[in-house]
C-alpha cells in the first residue's frame, strides 16, 4: 500500500512546479495542480475501501516508518500510517478539495493570479494530507504550520488592499499564539514519554508522571483552540473572510479549521488520562458552540455568518471530544466539512450574483438563482439540524453522547446553540434568497461552479444516515438516533428557523430593517461589538505592545542610533585624514615617479631617431670616448 | 728592404678610416655594406701583422684571420639578401628610409 504516501505528494509536486515558474505561465498551467488534487482523489478513494470496513482502530492499515535522526542516543522515527480514521479524513479533504478546484476554476479564471493561487491550494492540500497521514505528533506539526502558512498566503492572496493584509497577519499571529502552546506541548510529550508516536505516547500516557498528562492535554488544547477558532482565540477566522471565497471552503470551514478537533481526537487518551483537560475541552466547546452562534446571529456579512458558525460547529466538535467521543466528533467534522464548503461556494456565487457581502443589499435571489438556492437550501439545512440532512445525525450523535455522559448543564447549552444556529440559518436563508431584488443582473453561475456544489449537496444529504456504519468503521458501536434526542433536537431547530422566518421571512418587504436590534438592545449592540474580544485584546495587548514598541523605538533612535552615529562620525574623521595623507603622499609619490620616468623618456627618446647611421654615430663617439679615458688614465 | 709594423699599422688605420667614413655617410646600403667590409679588411691585416711580428713562430693570428674572413663572408651574404628583400619592398635602398620600425 505504498501509494498512499504518494497521496500527499502529488499536489506537493503541482506546487513544486507551479511555484517558479513566471506568473503568465503559472496561470496557463493551473491545470497541473487540478491534476494533482484529482490523483490524489483517486488514490484515496482506492486507501478508503482497502481499509473498509475497518473496525480495529488500534492497528493501522498500513504503517511505514524509518529513523530520521538520534536525539541522545534514542532514535526519532518519523513515519505515515493509515487507519480509519486517516482514511476518512484523506477523503474528506481529496473531496472537498477537488470541488473546490474545480469551483475555483470558474471563480478565478479572471484573477491575473490563479496560478499562485492554484500553487497556494496545492500546498496547503499537501500539508493536510500529511498532517492526516502523520504517524506521530511531531510530523504533525510540521504539516501543522506549513497549512498555517498557506492559510496566511491565500487569506493576505489579495494583499493589494488593506483588509486581507492585516487578516492575514492576524491571522498568523493568533494561531501562532495557540502553536506555541502546541509546541510546549512537544516538549512536554517527549519529556514524557520519550518519543513523538502516537502508538508509543498514547500507549505510555497512563504511566506518565502526574500532571504530566494534564499539562501535555492542556498544551495541545491550546494549540488546537488556535488552529481551530476557539473562544478565546477565534478572533481571526472571521476576519480570514477577506480571501477568495473558494479558499475559505476548502481552508477556513471544511479541513484546516478542523485540524485541531483532530489532534485532539489523536491525543484523547491523554485527555482522557488527565480527566481536567477533558472537562475543560467540554467548556471551551461549549463557550465557543455558543459565542459563535450568538455572534453570526448579528453579523451583515454573508461570509462572516458562516465564519461564525463554523466556529460554532467547531465547538460542537470539541463538546464531543471533551465529552470523550472521537466517533461523534469525527462524524460531525465530516459533515460539517461538506455542507461548510458548500455553504461557502454558494456564498461565493451569491457574492459574484450580487456585487456585495452584505445581506442588506440582497434579496430575491431564489428566482434567479435556481440550482445554487437548491444546494444552499441542502447546506442550511444540514446546519440548522433538519432531518434528514447529514447535520441532523452528527449532531444527534454529540447530544446522545452528551446525555450518555450526563452531562445535563452541556447538553441544554448544545440545544440552545442548535435553537441559535437554526435561526442564523433562516435569517441568511430569507435576507439573500427571499424578498425584494436589490439588483436587476442577477446571473447563474458557470457549470464549472455549480457542478461541485451539486456533488457536494448530494453528499450533504446522504451522507448522514451513514453515521451508524461510520462509527463501525471507527471501531465503536453505531447507534440509531433515540427519540429522547432527536426530539428536542428538531424542536430547537424547528423554533430557531420559525424565529427566523417571524424576523426576517414573514414581512417580505422592508430592507435594512434590524429587528433584534429593536428588540435586544444593549444586548445586541454587544454582540455587534464581537462581544468585545477585538476590543480587549486591542486595549490590553496591542496597544500597549505597540507602546512599549515605541519606546523601543524611541530609545533605539535616541540612544543606540546615537551610539552608531558617533562612532560613524569618528570614523569618518579619521578616514578623511586618511583620505588626505594618501593624495598628499603616496599619491605624490607615485605621481613623482611617474613623471619622472615620462620626463626621462621623452628625454631619451630624441636619440632614438631610427636611422642606423647615426645610430652608428653614437658608437663611434662612444668608443673614442672610451679610448680617450683609457689613454688619460694609462698616462 | 725591411717593411716595419708600423708601415701595416698605418695602412689599417687608413683602411679603417675609409670604411668608417663611407659606413657613416653612405645614403646606399650597398655601399655602406662595401664601407663594413672595408673595416673587416683593416682588422684582418692588423691580426696578420701582429702574429707577424710579435708572434712568428705561432700561427694564431692567421688562422683568426681566416675565420673572422669567413664570418665577414657570410655575414655581407646575409646583409646583401636583406638589402634585396628590402629593395622588393620599397624600390628602394637607402638607409635614410629605412626607420619604420622607429618606436
Amino acid at each position: 500500500m505504498g501509494y498512499v504516501a504518494v497521496i500527499p505528494l502529488l499536489p506537493a509536486l503541482a506546487f513544486a512546479i507551479l511555484a517558479p515558474l513566471s506568473g503568465e505561465l503559472r496561470n496557463r498551467l493551473r491545470g497541473v495542480a487540478v491534476a494533482g488534487m484529482a490523483g490524489s482523489l483517486v488514490l484515496s478513494v482506492i486507501a478508503f475501501f482497502q481499509t473498509w470496513p475497518g473496525g480495529h482502530a488500534e492497528h493501522p492499515v498500513w504503517h511505514v516508518t524509518f529513523p530520521l535522526a538520534e536525539i541522545s542516543g534514542k532514535p526519532l522515527e518519523m513515519g505515515l500510517m493509515l487507519d480509519p480514521i486517516s482514511a476518512a479524513m484523506l477523503l474528506v479533504i481529496t473531496i472537498v478539495g477537488m470541488c473546490v478546484q474545480i469551483y475555483s476554476l470558474g471563480y478565478m479564471h479572471r484573477d491575473g493570479r490563479v496560478g499562485w493561487y492554484y500553487a497556494a491550494l496545492s500546498l496547503f492540500t499537501a500539508a493536510m494530507l500529511l498532517l492526516v497521514l502523520a504517524d506521530n505528533f511531531l510530523l504533525l506539526y510540521m504539516a501543522w504550520e506549513v497549512m498555517g502558512l498557506c492559510s496566511y498566503l491565500l487569506i493576505g492572496f489579495w494583499h493589494e488592499q488593506e483588509a486581507p493584509r492585516k487578516a492575514s497577519q492576524k491571522a498568523f499571529l493568533t494561531t501562532r499564539v495557540g502553536d506555541v502552546g502546541f509546541a510546549i506541548g512537544l516538549f512536554a510529550m517527549y519529556n514524557a514519554a520519550g518519543t513523538f508516536s502516537f502508538e508509543g505516547v498514547l500507549g505510555s500516557a497512563a504511566s506518565w508522571a502526574p500532571g504530566a498528562a494534564t499539562l501535555v492535554a492542556l498544551m495541545l488544547l491550546f494549540g488546537a483552540m488556535g488552529k481551530s477558532a476557539q473562544v478565546p482565540l477565534h478572533v481571526w477566522l472571521p476576519d480570514a473572510m477577506a480571501g477568495p471565497t473558494p479558499a475559505s471552503a476548502l481552508i477556513h470551514a471544511a479541513t484546516m479549521v478542523a485540524a485541531g478537533v483532530y489532534l485532539v481526537a489523536r491525543a484523547l487518551p491523554i485527555f482522557e488520562v488527565s480527566g481536567v483537560a477533558l472537562t475543560v475541552t467540554l467548556w471551551v466547546g461549549a463557550i465557543t458552540a455558543m459565542v459563535g452562534g450568538l455572534l453570526a446571529a448579528v453579523q451583515h456579512d454573508i461570509k462572516k455568518v458562516l465564519a461564525y458558525s463554523t466556529i460554532s460547529q467547531l465547538g460542537y466538535m470539541f463538546i464531543a471530544l471533551g465529552a470523550g467521543s472521537v466517533v461523534a466528533a469525527m462524524f460531525h467534522l465530516v459533515t460539517h466539512a461538506f455542507f461548510k464548503s458548500l455553504l461557502f461556494l454558494g456564498a461565493g456565487v451569491i457574492i459574484h450574483a450580487s456585487h456585495t457581502q452584505d445581506m442588506r443589499e440582497m434579496g430575491g435571489l431564489a428566482k434567479h438563482l435556481k440550482i445554487t438556492t437548491i444546494t444552499f437550501t441542502a447546506g442550511s439545512l444540514a446546519l440548522a439540524g433538519v432531518f434528514p440532512f447529514s447535520g441532523f445525525w452528527s449532531k444527534d450523535e454529540i447530544l446522545a453522547v452528551l446525555l450518555h455522559e450526563q452531562q445535563y448543564g452541556v447538553f441544554v447549552i448544545a440545544l440552545i446553540a442548535a435553537f441559535i444556529t437554526a435561526f442564523y440559518v433562516a435569517r441568511l436563508w430569507f435576507r439573500v434568497f427571499m424578498g425584494p431584488e436589490q439588483s436587476d443582473e442577477l446571473h447563474e453561475a458557470h457549470t464549472s461552479m455549480l457542478a461541485p456544489m451539486v456533488l457536494l449537496a448530494s453528499i450533504t444529504t446522504v451522507i448522514g444516515v451513514g453515521g451508524y456504519w461510520f462509527a463501525e468503521f471507527l471501531g465503536h458501536h453505531g447507534a440509531w438516533p433515540e427519540p429522547k434526542i432527536y426530539l428536542p433536537s428538531l424542536v430547537a431547530a424547528g423554533a430557531g428557523l420559525a424565529l427566523g422566518w417571524w424576523a426576517y421571512g414573514r414581512m417580505n418587504v422592508v430592507l435594512n430593517t434590524r429587528p433584534l436590534k429593536h428588540r435586544a438592545g444593549y444586548a445586541y449592540d454587544m454582540l455587534s461589538m464581537k462581544l468585545y474580544f477585538d476590543l480587549t485584546y486591542d486595549t490590553f495587548v496591542i496597544k500597549p505592545y505597540m507602546r512599549l514598541a515605541l519606546a523601543f523605538a524611541i530609545f533605539d533612535f535616541k540612544r543606540i542610533d546615537g551610539v552608531v552615529n558617533g562612532v560613524a562620525r569618528s570614523w569618518r574623521t579619521l578616514s578623511d585624514r586618511g583620505w588626505k595623507f594618501d593624495r598628499t603622499v603616496i599619491d605624490g609619490a607615485v605621481n613623482a615617479s611617474a613623471s619622472g620616468a615620462r620626463a626621462l623618456g621623452s628625454r631619451l627618446r630624441r636619440i632614438q631617431v631610427g636611422r642606423v647611421q647615426a645610430y652608428q654615430r653614437y658608437v663611434v663617439g662612444a668608443v673614442v670616448l672610451l679610448m680617450l679615458w683609457t689613454v688619460v688614465k694609462g698616462a | 728592404m725591411q717593411v716595419g709594423l708600423e708601415v701595416f699599422l698605418g695602412l689599417a688605420a687608413v683602411l679603417f678610416a675609409l670604411g668608417l667614413y663611407g659606413a657613416i655617410s653612405k645614403k646606399s646600403a650597398v655601399m655602406v655594406l662595401m664601407s663594413l667590409e672595408l673595416m673587416a679588411v683593416a682588422v684582418n691585416i692588423n691580426l696578420v701583422a701582429f702574429s707577424r711580428f710579435l708572434t712568428p713562430e705561432a700561427m694564431t693570428g692567421q688562422f683568426f684571420t681566416i675565420f673572422t674572413m669567413v664570418v665577414s663572408a657570410a655575414e655581407i651574404g646575409l646583409g646583401l639578401a636583406l638589402v634585396l628583400a628590402i629593395y622588393r619592398q620599397s624600390r628602394s635602398i637607402e638607409l635614410a628610409g629605412m626607420n619604420r620600425l622607429k618606436g
